[in-house]
């Protein structure tokens, strides 16, 4: 009993050691290296971008010409879809190059338009978070000044967003969604009753954690979530361009006359 | 040097500044003016970075539709006869005096076409871009109701309340992207000038029209742009427009801005809510890209 107990002090003892020398770092270290606005908060201010095949589909899939393989983004590799909900799933899926209203160039909704491949730049005031995404000059407005949502109802491509702070993580109320959007181009889908929780938090200075809990009592049994990391984009003066969507298939492009490279 | 002592040299710099500017117009115009005057006085607030304060909500206040820029009595017949009415129509262009676009011959006979073409085009080619839903291009945008201005360190961002537009300004001196790359938008660098943002705008595509009758432009198009603090709720807006393409000479466009309520930006999307662009080519005959050469 004797040397089971200098044993266990001994042991004891060392973890105490491994643990502050644990501490010291770790203390030295998260709050000092995340970027913060003056009012304390984490500053999400900058040019970022997804690296994953999300927008294509959700869920684990194997390549397709002009798509990679990509590992699913859903906890749980499920998306618990009602019965009658999942046949529209599949049908969608079936008809997925042209009933994609991301294939119009629609505007993408959320979550889906934090995870189309193009970056967007995030400006950051203590009332609101303003969004710019290259993917079609799309726009989102994340009020962090304690309004309300407007009272329904109202359809809206990319709904309404207001957010509070829990510590370090923003978490951003959505609602007031249209039918019209996708999740990605699997066909996964929504109703107007859609409810979105984003919760946005940095893993380190060029890292952002990014959860969403998708809510639709008319689509799905019960709530569900997908998460992934988000990238900072590091170019030196790396900015927005254009992704006019829909100028592309438009074959209108007309070089006005006089005007083409031979005439000046 | 403090914030507050380089806000104290920049407000006494705009005092010879703003003498210069009181030259630049409460714009030609049919409806009763609701320019705010200009404060001889005026001290503009500052960010606490120290750039003029500019941020709010903005509009411009001289009946400037974007039908047609010349506004001349055949814009004016033709909007009553689609409207029924007789609009204000103010007139931006103030450089020539004449107020009409200095286009070079081949160009003017081109507008022409354009501005006979624009209620019944006989190609799609020949539809104001905006009505096919694409971007409106610089100045015009600026016309196209109401927007806000942001300001942080190292830029200034424009949003519109039309068809959710914005226009990224970063005012650190870095340079345009390379000639090649064209955009509707434009790539903008801007500057402080006193109470002034300067913006150079490149690298526009010669796809925008400045109005819906068509005056159109090449992609060596080239702006100057400069919005003058004033006073509290007044900027002046002046444009510069060069494009050795199509016209003969610079030009000016000049208008009068008021400060707005700042409102929540509520959704404006425009390609979707547009029955032309959701009909797709099979509408259009198979419409092929070709050029005019």
């Amino acid at each position: 009993m004797r040397n089971w107990f200098i044993g266990s002090m001994i042991a004891t003892a060392a973890a105490m050691v491994v643990f502050s020398l644990m501490a010291v770092p770790a203390a030295a270290q998260a709050p000092a290296a995340i970027p913060r606005t003056a009012d304390g908060h984490p500053d999400f201010s900058g040019i970022w971008q997804v690296m994953n095949t999300a927008a294509w589909d959700l869920q684990d899939h194997s390549a397709q010409k002009g798509v990679p393989a990509g590992l699913g983004v859903v906890e749980g590799n499920e998306i618990p879809y009602k019965p009658e909900a999942l046949a529209k799933k599949q049908e969608n899926y079936k008809n997925r190059a042209t009933a994609d209203p991301e294939s119009k160039c629609y505007l993408s909704g959320v979550p889906r338009i934090m995870y189309m491949p193009f970056p967007f730049q995030i400006f950051q005031t203590p009332a609101q978070l303003t969004i710019l995404y290259e993917y079609v000059h799309a726009v989102r407005y994340i009020y962090t000044n304690g309004t309300p949502h407007p009272k329904g109802p109202i359809e809206w491509w990319m709904g309404d967003s207001r957010a509070k702070w829990e510590g370090d993580t923003l978490v951003v109320d959505n609602v007031h969604f249209n039918t019209e959007t996708w999740f990605d181009r699997a066909g996964n889908f929504h109703s107007e009753n859609l409810h979105v929780v984003e919760r946005i938090s940095f893993i380190d200075r060029d890292h952002l954690n990014y959860e969403v809990t998708i809510e639709d009592p008319t689509v799905f049994t019960r709530p569900w979530k997908m998460s992934m990391p988000i990238y900072r984009h590091m170019e030196r003066n790396f900015q927005l361009l254009e992704y006019e969507c829909y100028t592309f298939d438009n074959e209108f492009h007309v070089t006005p006359p006089g005007t083409g490279p031979n005439n000046r | 040097m403090s914030n507050r002592s380089f806000g104290l040299i920049v407000a006494a710099m705009a005092v010879p500044v703003m003498a210069a500017l009181m030259s630049v117009h409460v714009v030609a115009q049919g409806g009763r003016a609701r320019v705010a005057p200009i404060d001889p006085n005026f001290q503009a607030p500052h960010t606490p970075w120290g750039d003029p304060d500019l941020r709010g909500a903005w509009g411009q206040r001289n009946n400037i539709t974007t039908y047609s820029l010349q506004a001349g009595k055949d814009d004016r017949e033709e909007h009553t006869r689609i409207g029924g009415q007789a609009p204000a129509m103010g007139k931006p262009i103030v450089d020539p005096p004449d107020g009409k676009v200095p286009y070079q011959p081949w160009a003017a006979a081109h507008a022409q076409f354009l501005w006979e073409q624009h209620r019944h085009p006989t190609k799609p080619e020949w539809l104001d871009p905006v009505a096919r839903g694409f971007l409106e291009g610089v100045p015009r945008i600026n016309l196209q109701g109401g927007f806000e201005i942001q300001q942080y360190p190292g830029y200034v961002v424009f949003v519109f309340d039309y068809g959710h537009t914005y226009r990224v300004v970063p005012v650190d001196g870095r340079p345009h992207p390379a000639v090649r790359l064209k955009t509707w938008m434009g790539d903008s660098r801007g500057h402080w000038d006193g109470n002034t943002l300067v913006i150079d705008v490149t690298n526009l595509n010669d796809q925008s029209w400045m109005d819906i009758v068509g005056t159109f432009h090449s992609d060596a198009l080239r702006l100057t742009e400069r919005w003058s603090f004033v006073g509290t709720d007044r900027i002046d807006y002046e444009v510069t427009i060069v494009d050795p393409a199509v016209y003969t000479k610079p030009w000016k466009m000049a208008w009068n801005m008021g400060r707005n309520p700042l409102d929540e930006h509520w959704e404006n999307a425009v390609w979707e809510g547009n029955r032309l662009g959701g009909l797709g080519p099979e509408f259009w005959g198979g419409a092929k890209a070709h050029d005019y050469k």
